[in-house]
């Protein structure tokens, strides 16, 4: 098959997969919880349950509003087409490195504060400035990890980093590879809001954080939200995926898409069963959390710089 | 396969230096050890070394299962105190861990010189030594200064395997012989705490 159709092949499955990981991860959760499990289309349906729906605007928002949903969804779009292929031979973007696809998801939650700003509620300041908080903290560690899994893998491009890592895995350096992937399912957890940070099923003022935000959209808005927070957590899924579970790419392609689809339902599983076993954390100890992603982060450097182990 | 294990063993303590429930704490120290033991079977496959297979697999047995287990039954006898807050706060221990690692790989790479084969498992181990001794100094309550003290055993441990292609078997049975009679004594150290109070 020609690189470019499986280059568009695989970010057509991602987009399509994308509602199916969140509504996976909350039936994996129900199970555990002894309840009667969601259907894992339930993602699907919702989606097209808020594209029936009518909008209604706040009548203190400004235009920001109408325009903010689209801005939240765009830059993770763009990310799409920066990952590292799931198939060998698929066409790739060389180019692209760690502080482009920081930058593009920092627009996308920039946009998002912005939208929780304009509601004029308090809940949507509130949730603003604690995503804020966040994400201030989640970049440097994020910066730090990416780059040093592209010392590993020999080039800053996030895309040529993962085919590197697939061609040839770097075995000798298999301790501070640890230390980089224990520092980015941290910083997974803490972007897509998942339990210690935030917890994506309450609408309690005290842990609200994305749910706040959002409070007010509804309707089309409401369903580009939601779609873009799916988004998200499948392009760190399949960044962690690329980078931290480098093989599988060399098999035949409708073998290396499956296994590239089992390592998201693996990283999605992972992600159930910490939300599972963890308390949500307090705000304020939030960044203890992210302290020790960034110490990993660090360590995974000095680990590689003066050890190279 | 060995590289791996090392960098477990070095996270699962830099884990347990942040913990602040004990169950946790102890539950990191058996992983901790876990990897040790692991280490140590791989170590003592590559070399056919029968004796350093026999004290890998002591070391899962003893240390990962039977020695936390034992804390965790003294624990809830003596009724311990299981929020163990570390006295040395998480925003200071986040920039003290990174300036330990730093110092003990620069401070371990004259020794690394000494020894072939596995240099970098030499600053693993000694930092692994300060990170224990860290995690003795950061609590206040008996319990976590036990495991810290634990740990710096199984940092021992690895320098022994590690430095030396397995120390001599008599020793090892030794050291485990002593860890047992540690227990021994700390639980006789907690029944005279508890006398006193």
């Amino acid at each position: 098959m020609s690189a470019l159709l499986l280059y568009f092949l695989t970010i057509a499955l991602m987009v399509f997969l994308a509602p199916l990981l969140l509504s996976f991860i909350k039936g994996v959760k129900m199970w555990l919880l002894y309840k009667r499990p969601v259907s894992i289309t339930q993602g699907y349906r919702d989606f097209a349950k808020l594209l029936c729906k009518e909008s209604v605007i706040s009548r203190e928002a400004s235009a920001i509003t109408r325009v903010a949903p689209f801005l939240v969804l765009a830059p993770l779009v763009v990310v799409l087409f920066y990952l590292p292929p799931a198939v060998k031979g698929a066409y790739y973007v060389s180019f692209v490195d760690a502080f482009t696809i920081t930058g593009l998801l920092a627009l996308s939650t920039f946009f998002l504060m912005l939208l929780g700003l304009d509601s004029a509620s308090s809940f949507g300041g509130m949730g603003a400035s604690r995503e804020a908080f966040i994400s201030a903290l989640v970049e440097p560690a994020m910066v730090l990890t990416i780059f040093g899994v592209s010392m590993m893998a020999g080039d800053l491009g996030v895309g040529q980093a993962g085919v590197n890592l697939a061609e040839h895995f770097p075995s000798e350096h298999m301790a501070s590879f640890l230390f980089a992937a224990i520092s980015f399912f941290i910083l997974l957890i803490a972007e897509n809001g998942r339990i210690p940070v935030d917890n994506p099923e309450t609408h309690l003022e005290l842990t609200m954080v994305h749910e706040a935000m959002i409070l007010d959209i509804t309707g089309v808005y409401l369903a580009l939200i939601e779609s873009a927070a799916s988004l998200k957590f499948v392009i760190f899924a399949s960044l962690f995926a690329g980078l931290f579970l480098p093989f599988g790419p060399e098999l035949a392609w409708p073998l290396a898409l499956l296994v590239f689809v089992g390592k998201l339902f693996a990283v999605a599983l992972a992600v159930a069963l910490i939300e599972v076993n963890t308390a949500k954390l307090r705000l304020f100890k939030v960044p203890n959390l992210l302290g020790i992603a960034i110490v990993f982060a660090f360590l995974s450097l000095i680990t590689f710089y003066v050890l190279g182990a | 396969m060995v590289d791996f294990l090392i960098g477990l063993f070095l996270a699962t303590l830099i884990t347990a230096l942040f913990t602040t429930r004990l169950y946790r704490l102890l539950f990191w120290y058996a992983l901790n050890s876990l990897t040790l033991g692991l280490l140590a079977l791989t170590i003592g496959s590559r070399l056919h070394d029968r004796a350093m297979l026999l004290s890998g697999a002591l070391t899962i047995l003893l240390k990962a299962g039977v020695i936390p287990y034992i804390l965790k039954v003294l624990s809830r006898k003596f009724e311990l105190v299981r929020q163990i807050p570390p006295s040395i706060k998480t925003q200071y221990a986040i920039m003290l861990v990174p300036a330990i690692l730093v110092f003990t790989f620069y401070l371990a790479e004259p020794i690394s010189h000494m020894v072939q084969g596995n240099a970098n498992y030499v600053a693993v181990s000694i930092s692994s030594l300060f990170l224990s001794l860290l995690l003795m100094i950061e609590h206040r309550n008996v319990a976590p200064k036990i495991v810290g003290f634990l740990s710096m055993e199984n940092a021992l441990f690895l320098l022994g395997t590690t430095a030396t292609e397995g120390m001599p078997m008599l020793v090892e049975l030794g050291i485990f012989f002593d860890l047992l009679m540690a227990i021994v004594v700390i639980n006789l150290l907690l029944y005279r705490e508890e006398a006193q109070s």
